[in-house]
């Protein structure tokens, strides 16, 4: 009888939506959980795969040598190399193509290259306007390289004893 | 932490600006004038923060980080940069640009190679 009681004190009263807004006006009160991006961002990996990179060494010569293993090992095939021997007699890569919108950014090439040239950075704010700009070539990739260098290093340095 | 965000109108122009009033030492400066700043009273990933260059004013980004400071931000280091002597200096290392997309800095992409197929061009007869 008491249980019905209430049950029907809470129907006449509306009990529950005073309730409800009480736990609205607390969640005022409360730090948000959610980050502020841009000005916050989240947590990510030293092994974070995101834009691609074409390093150097420190001299400034560039690490790939048109080796193609990246190119064969890719799954999504977005890689495309053409070698060609250049005038100090190098091999080198003079395409090295990767569509970034085939990519499945899983790391392998990363992980096929013999001289740590193609690198997935750190970088995930690339977003383009059109789908052109994402057919990446070599010089896109070499300044990608050059503009994150210190963070790559820094990131191997994390990762070196892991890998 | 209004008389630290600058006074009233320094306050109300950040809440404009960032909808949000922070009070955090500020650890260092990157070399496009973005500020960085980190208090752990606030929790894990809300802690460490950027203040974009004021030149930036509402056109503020996400890719406006450098790379020096983007592992420091990300939680990837506890090291910020001028701190960490093994960071590397090269004399090719680029400076460091924006996103650039939807402007006229834009990459496009090209061709790094010949074409394989020439077109020909027939040599014009010299008596016509």
């Amino acid at each position: 009888m008491g249980d019905f009681v209430d049950r029907i004190a809470q129907t006449v009263f509306w009990t529950e939506l005073a309730r409800g807004f009480a736990v609205t006006i607390a969640h005022i009160f409360k730090e948000p959980a959610t980050i502020n991006y841009p000005f916050e961002k989240g947590p990510l990996s030293p092994r974070f795969r995101g834009e691609h990179a074409l390093r150097r060494y420190p001299s400034g010569e560039e690490r790939c040598i048109a080796c193609k293993l990246c190119e064969a090992y890719c799954p999504a095939q977005a890689i495309t190399i053409d070698a060609e021997e250049r005038n100090d007699g190098s091999r080198r890569a003079i395409r090295y193509d990767i569509d970034l919108t085939k990519c499945i950014f899983c790391g392998y090439c990363q992980e096929a290259c013999p001289v740590d040239a193609i690198v997935e950075g750190p970088n995930f704010e690339y977003s383009t306007e059109t789908h052109e700009e994402l057919m990446y070539n070599k010089e896109k990739l070499l300044s990608n390289g050059d503009r994150w260098e210190p963070e790559i290093v820094s990131n191997l340095r994390d990762n070196f004893l892991y890998r | 932490m209004v008389k630290q965000n600058g006074g009233i109108r320094g306050s109300l122009y950040k809440l404009y600006r960032q909808e949000e009033l922070k009070d955090g030492v500020l650890v260092g400066e990157d070399e496009l004038g973005n500020k960085y700043y980190e208090n752990p009273r606030y929790f894990y990933s809300r802690n460490r923060w950027v203040e974009y260059n004021d030149k930036a004013y509402l056109n503020y980004d996400g890719s406006q980080v450098s790379a020096e400071w983007y592992g420091w931000l990300h939680y990837k280091t506890d090291l910020p940069p001028h701190k960490d002597p093994s960071r590397p200096k090269y004399k090719w290392m680029a400076e460091f640009t924006e996103n650039m997309s939807g402007t006229t800095g834009q990459y496009v992409p090209y061709s790094t190679t010949r074409e394989k197929v020439e077109a020909w061009v027939p040599k014009q007869k010299s008596s016509a």
